[in-house]
């Protein structure tokens, strides 16, 4: 429906983040999933647009340890990461959803109308996943909760993240596929031996649940003292009262499931 | 732009974030994809894209120039039924037809790309895919038996009696 | 008899599985326009302004339409059954929904169409909405519908629909424990994949040909030809193949307007709702509030049963007295209960009008006495297949309208459920029929409704 005045469809990374500029008044489409049913429904309508579907931004390596996955990668090509990665990414849509999206446009999502996006920010969050992104400024490389307060304004151009030693993740199971996550908890042990906690769906975006980490050693008070990480609201998924129920319950499951596979 | 619907060269004139959907339907009258939703949540308009199934509700044709586009209308005919066809009729797996378009070409790719007659295995990759009218057992019948190579009389229904999500009935 | 019995083909099937079959946005109709509907977005507001004159200016507007275009505004869909008119096809000087439709544009395209929408220019005083049925009969709740705040049942004596039957208060007497429940189902959505959708095409010979999805033709037709005030000759209503509908699509929830931008413009329109519209502004199935208090004795008996419902209609009346009507006759569901007192109110709330969905009316009632039948069964420490064989309907027993059963197959189908799961029962359930109640299955309290009609 929209009338778009200008596409550009790089051929490489470089391409891309010149494409990119400074990112004022450009669309970036990854997969699509989010942007198109917004575009289709005359509710943003791009003046710039770019489609990241061959700039060569789409593959995931790992060496030494340490995995990294650029942006344009399908969620589908996760499916097999540890986790919590990896269990994360599988429980995102369906089959034919993951092929298309893709981890930036995950990371990237502003909030919905309904419910919270970014199902994918918990789990990296918990890993310790950095972003290397481009924009204003020249390129950057931070940690993923310091990066998602600037999602809107970055171009991201990978993540990557040191395999953990154990990963766990738990979320709210509903028997549909379509909905974002309503509520995660991924669970990282680190080769050092720390704890990284991290939930979706706990507020408007992935946040880190560092007062469940200093109490790791406890699943039970771990649970308990999440709730002072999160700030949580009612949308269509699911009341604030509700997660607050479950928020405990996924901590307490998650760390156990670590310990179980550490 | 270029695409290769049901092995037939189109260039494609709609502007570029037009969904492959509306290029399918408005500018190349190809039908069977049905628009149940615009938001990738129902499966009605699933197509293959290179043999891989995707929501063309939410693909930019920009972002698939060149591809090869699988669609119903490629893949048998009245007389000469794909053998998923032949089962979705077999094993009345169809009531309004709606959403049996996104089905088919789902249970396609499931099938060609080694898929069995497991049923969680097929409503793990069918999962997308909502059905209103049918209760989606007598679609994981046909699938299944369709992944086994069965072979179909499509003059009568299919015998099968208190199928269930997880067990077939005889056929 | 060749089809009896037979495994026939279904006989669109082939059509289905090779996209052949020809869905109404399969039509291709040439030049055809866009719809888009300006919508209230409050559940209850006054309209102060409404000037189209914005719109209309637009490029690629081909008609706008308001409530001042309709010929006939209100038209009781149900008049037939005696349920006069209450809902204007487009919103004049009110909103009570939110959703409610107030004008249509026709455009070159869904872009203009929606451009032309929200140009229209409208002012609302927003009003206090009335939410919750159980408030509508406070004194202070906002009056939200020209005959109050439920239907008055013009055609009865009651202004809500009313069962009596025996004597109730010697049932409650004469109980061992009363044992109560509220249900309260919530609204369900019908969801067919396919949205409301309707394309029209005004002919060369003055008539309008209408590929419509409705599941009743001749009823949409006679609604359209109602509105416009035109004879029903003058319309082609083209169906027949409807992806879903389920009860969703009886409400000619399109027909009418598209017929009356293609006759303003004079050109083909197409309206197909979106996912969006079919989930907010569509009619669903009711959202209901059940009370049962059941007069039961210690061996598995319901000697009577008091039961009020509130049936949330929204803010208009559709077919909802007719559908409180059928619930009342299915009130004690699969069962006898000789003494009754019913109460059942069409209440109107500020939410989107409820209309059917399959099995209108009874699958509440049905939800909810099985649900107390348990409760039942559970509060007298009884097994849940016994308490129900007991007090199923038999031939010979009567309804909660004085409908003599001739054939229930309460019994059978009980015995059969228990068969299958490996229930045990003892024999003399076990050997239970639909035959007549004699001896042990017939209590004194069960003689006098034994083929009697006079239940009112």
């Amino acid at each position: 429906m929209a009338a778009v005045t200008d596409i550009l469809i790089p051929a490489s990374p470089e391409e891309a983040v010149s494409a990119y500029g400074d990112g004022a008044g450009v669309t970036v489409i990854g997969g699509g999933t989010i942007v198109m049913p917004d575009i289709s429904a005359g509710r943003l309508k791009p003046a710039k647009t770019i489609l990241l579907a061959r700039a060569g931004m789409s593959a995931v390596t790992r060496e030494g340890g340490r995995v990294t996955i650029g942006a344009a990668t399908p969620l589908e090509a996760l499916v097999d990461l540890p986790a919590p990665v990896g269990p994360c990414a599988a429980n995102v849509g369906d089959c034919e959803i993951r092929g298309q999206a893709t981890v930036g446009g995950n990371l990237c999502a502003g909030e919905g109308p309904g419910a919270p996006r970014g199902d994918l920010q918990g789990a990296l969050i918990a890993v310790g996943a950095e972003v290397r992104s481009a924009g204003a400024g020249g390129e950057t490389t931070e940690p993923l909760e310091d990066f998602l307060g600037k999602r809107r304004e970055r171009l991201v151009l990978d993540v990557s993240f040191v395999e953990p030693a154990a990963g766990a993740f738990v979320a709210l199971d509903r028997p549909h596929t379509h909905e974002y996550t309503t509520l995660a908890v991924s669970a990282a042990l680190l080769a050092d031996g720390s704890v990284r906690l991290a939930a979706t769906g706990a507020g408007w975006w992935g946040v880190r649940l560092t007062s469940a980490e200093a109490a790791a050693s406890d699943p039970e008070a771990a649970g308990q003292a999440a709730l002072q990480d999160v700030t949580l609201h009612d949308d269509v998924l699911a009341s604030a009262w509700y997660r607050g129920q479950a928020l405990p319950v996924l901590v307490r499951r998650a760390l156990a499931q670590l310990r179980g596979d550490a | 732009m270029n695409l290769t619907v049901n092995g037939v060269a189109q260039e494609i004139e709609s502007p570029p974030l037009t969904t492959l959907l509306d290029v399918l339907r408005e500018e190349l009258g190809v039908n069977s994809p049905k628009v149940g939703c615009e938001q990738g949540g129902c499966g009605a308009c699933t197509v293959l894209v290179d043999g891989e199934p995707r929501r063309s509700c939410l693909v930019p044709v920009a972002a698939v120039d060149g591809a090869d586009i699988a669609t119903v209308e490629g893949l048998g005919t009245p007389e000469d039924l794909a053998p998923i066809q032949a089962a979705f009729v077999h094993h009345y797996a169809a009531q309004c037809g709606f959403c049996t378009s996104g089905l088919l070409m789902a249970a396609k790719a499931y099938i060609d790309g080694g898929g069995t007659d497991d049923r969680e295995a097929i409503a793990e990759a069918l999962g997308g895919h909502v059905c209103r009218c049918t209760g989606y057992v007598k679609i994981l019948d046909a699938v299944a038996a369709a992944a086994r190579g069965d072979e179909f009389d499509i003059s009568v229904t299919a015998e099968g009696q208190y199928t269930t999500m997880h067990s077939g009935g005889e056929t | 008899m060749k089809a009896v019995g037979a495994r026939l083909p279904r006989y669109d099937g082939v059509a289905h599985v090779t996209g052949r079959t020809v869905f109404v946005e399969d039509w291709d109709v040439p030049g055809v326009g866009w719809v888009k509907a300006l919508r209230s977005p409050h559940p209850h507001a006054g309209i102060e302004k409404l000037d189209p004159a914005p719109a209309e200016k637009i490029k690629g507007v081909r008609a706008v339409v308001t409530a001042a275009d309709v010929p006939l505004n209100v038209y009781g869909h149900l008049s037939a059954l005696g349920i006069p008119g209450d809902e204007p096809l487009l919103a004049d000087t009110e909103v009570r929904y939110q959703g409610q439709p107030v004008a249509v544009v026709a455009a070159d395209d869904e872009e203009i169409a929606q451009a032309a929408v929200d140009a229209i220019e409208v002012e609302w005083e927003v009003r206090e909405p009335l939410l919750d049925v159980r408030k509508a009969f406070d004194p202070d709740a906002p009056q939200i519908h020209q005959w109050g705040n439920w239907y008055p049942h013009f055609e009865a004596e009651m202004d809500h629909r009313q069962i009596r039957k025996g004597d109730i208060d010697k049932a409650f007497a004469d109980a061992d424990l009363i044992v109560q429940g509220v249900y309260r189902p919530a609204a369900i959505e019908q969801l067919p994949i396919e949205t409301q959708v309707c394309q029209v095409v005004p002919e060369a010979n003055g008539r309008l040909t209408i590929y419509s999805c409705t599941q009743a033709l001749y009823f949409s037709m006679g609604v359209v030809a109602a509105h416009l005030q035109q004879p029903l000759n003058k319309f082609k209503f083209v169906g027949g193949t409807v992806g879903g509908g389920f009860g969703g699509k009886v409400d000619t929830a399109t027909e009418t307007l598209c017929c009356l931008l293609a006759l303003k413009s004079g050109k083909p329109t197409k309206w197909r709702w979106t996912r969006e519209e079919e989930f907010l502004c569509s009619s669903t199935r009711a959202p209901w509030h059940m009370e049962i208090a059941d007069a039961v004795t210690k061996d598995g008996w319901i000697l009577g049963r008091r039961m009020v419902t509130l049936h949330d209609s929204g803010a208009y009346a559709r077919f909802s007295p007719y559908g409180v009507t059928k619930h009342s006759f299915h009130h004690t569901g699969a069962y006898t209960i000789p003494n009754l007192h019913f109460d059942g109110w069409v209440v109107f709330t500020n939410r989107t009008p409820t209309s059917a969905m399959r099995g209108f009316g009874v699958t509440s009632v049905s939800f909810a006495t099985e649900t107390h039948m348990s409760r039942i069964a559970q509060e007298l420490g009884m097994d849940p297949f016994e308490i129900r064989l007991k007090n199923a309907n038999r031939i010979g027993d009567t309804s909660p309208n004085g409908v003599v059963y001739t054939d229930p197959s309460t019994v059978p189908t009980i015995l059969a459920i228990a068969d299958h799961l490996g229930h045990e029962l003892p024999a003399d359930y076990r050997t239970m029929t639909t035959e007549p109640r004699s001896g042990d299955l017939l209590p004194e309290h069960l003689v006098a409704q034994l083929g009697n009609v006079e239940a009112h």
